[in-house]
């Protein structure tokens, strides 16, 4: 009997590639023989509207890269902004950045995992999680007023200090996390179905996915110890005590644990800076206008998806010659037509979970 | 055993059915929304100095305003206009205001049925009954609405 492959269109409206990523894939039967990946669907030019802002009002759109934790690409531009200029921020607003921007990667894991769980058939496992997110989103809007794009930093500091309600919330959520993570990892951890479903899918050797310029846990997953936080400590980071949890093989099941592990070390560095928050002003003295001395620099933090790179070049006038940024998403879903061929289209499925990316960084 | 691992995440799914419903009523409740909520906009027009720096300060250009001068010879304000389609609810503008005069407000149903109406006309309809919310407003002020809350 004569026998053909077909194309199939994953996306780009399709609930598992989690935003408007499209795939087409070319099967032989249910297996994939070959794989194309396209991008763009959700392309804004904020690098171009960049160029045309002065350098304060770039940072609400930092907040639409990476929607799922906005606060963090905040930290990125700001902290090249001072680098740029020299600024030595305040202690307590150092404090507060740190707290602020691991709250935002244990909210932005547990998107992470929930979809990632949701995609593989389970829905119970995803509502735990966006619980915890809810509460951390509930204490952002207490800071910033917003709960997705806050804008709450700001070159040479914070734009407020903290409000007296976040304090309560954020106790409370460190008595009752602990209880959600012990909770999920009997929830998960041993599951059949999920190990069945994720456990050598996937998998990607060290050599591989350094080549392919992966980065934060879709790298770690496969071994590499590699965390910017440690490598090249920015800001105060040098100053806690945590580990970089690696994986062994870089399969799907890895990239589960190396998540859960992460929210876990997230958690200790927000108890330090809590317990060692200093008192003080949040905002050191900048200029009104803010004019840069001609230049560039670079530089790059750890986000939940990986390294966020940001590169500003000044012409001396009080808007950016360039703005570019280096988002994980994008260097991290180049591996895709690599890794899908010879699997399963419900593995494909996983694969596209597991990686946890937002077509808002992929597209910018 | 197969099936140990499964048994023991229905364990956790069967706590959690004994768990408070954490979701709201939405309509019939409304929610208790923060106290620097980004939500709405106000204007106090008797404070306003027409000094146009919340026009600088918005990064998308959607406010407008124009100034005139009165008997005094003082400039004043005789339009202002907010697009909030073109709005980000960054709040530099409501930051940049010396005066404290242009306010966010904790309102969020904020859907409208035309798209005339998105534009607010601040000038003309201050929206000085909505709720205030603290969003960069100086300290005493913050004191104040939390007594006021209390």
């Amino acid at each position: 009997m004569k026998t053909q492959t077909y194309t199939l269109n994953l996306g780009p409206q399709h609930p598992s590639t989690h935003g408007v990523l499209r795939v087409v894939l070319e099967l032989d039967g249910e297996t994939c023989v070959g794989s194309k990946t396209h991008v763009g669907y959700l392309h804004r030019g904020i690098e171009k509207i960049l160029e045309d802002r002065t350098y304060p009002q770039v940072i609400p759109y930092t907040d639409r890269l990476d929607y799922l934790a906005g606060i963090n690409n905040n930290l990125v531009y700001v902290q090249t902004m001072e680098k740029m200029m020299n600024i030595e921020i305040p202690e307590r607003a150092e404090y507060i950045r740190v707290m602020l921007a691991e709250l935002m990667r244990i909210a932005s894991h547990m998107v992470g995992i929930g979809i990632y769980i949701m995609d593989l058939g389970a829905i119970s496992a995803v509502f735990y999680p966006f619980i915890e997110r809810e509460k951390i989103l509930d204490m952002m809007a207490h800071l910033s007023g917003s709960r997705m794009t806050f804008n709450y930093m700001r070159i040479g500091g914070l734009a407020h200090d903290i409000h007296s309600d976040f304090k309560p919330e954020l106790d409370k959520f460190i008595v009752e996390f602990p209880r959600f993570i012990e909770d999920y990892h009997r929830l998960i951890d041993d599951n059949e179905i999920f190990i069945a479903r994720t456990k050598n899918v996937g998998t990607i050797t060290a050599e591989k996915a350094k080549s392919y310029g992966l980065t934060g846990p879709n790298l770690r997953a496969c071994g590499v110890k590699h965390d910017i936080r440690k490598t090249n400590p920015y800001g105060i980071y040098n100053r806690f005590d945590f580990e970089v949890p690696v994986g062994e093989i870089g399969d799907c099941y890895d990239r589960y644990v190396v998540r859960m592990k992460e929210v876990e070390e997230s958690f200790k560095i927000i108890q330090q800076a809590y317990k060692e928050l200093p008192d003080g002003p949040v905002m050191a003295k900048v200029p009104k206008l803010i004019k840069p001395p001609i230049g560039d620099v670079y530089h790059q933090t750890e986000n939940p998806k990986g390294v966020l790179g940001c590169y500003v070049v000044s012409d001396g006038t009080p808007k950016p010659s360039r703005v570019h940024f280096r988002r994980p998403s994008f260097n991290n879903i180049s591996i895709f037509d690599e890794i899908f061929i010879g699997h399963k289209i419900a593995d494909i499925i996983a694969i596209l979970a597991s990686f946890d990316f937002v077509l808002g960084e992929v597209d910018a | 055993m197969y099936g140990k691992g499964l048994l023991k995440g229905l364990s956790v799914t069967g706590r959690n059915v004994f768990r408070k419903r954490l979701t709201e009523k939405y309509p019939e409740e409304k929610p208790q929304l923060a106290a620097r909520w980004r939500g709405g906009f106000q204007l106090d027009v008797n404070e306003c100095i027409a000094c146009s720096l919340c026009e600088k300060a918005c990064p998308n250009s959607a406010i407008k305003l124009t100034t005139e001068k009165n008997e005094e010879n003082k400039k004043q304000l005789a339009s202002y206009e907010l697009n909030q389609s073109y709005c980000l609810f960054c709040g530099l503008c409501v930051e940049a205001c010396p005066k404290k005069c242009l306010r966010f407000t904790r309102e969020f149903e904020t859907a409208t049925y035309h798209k005339e109406e998105v534009k607010l006309d601040l000038f003309k309809n201050q929206n000085l009954s909505a709720s205030a919310s603290i969003y960069a407003q100086p300290e005493k002020a913050t004191e104040a609405a939390r007594k006021e809350e209390k």
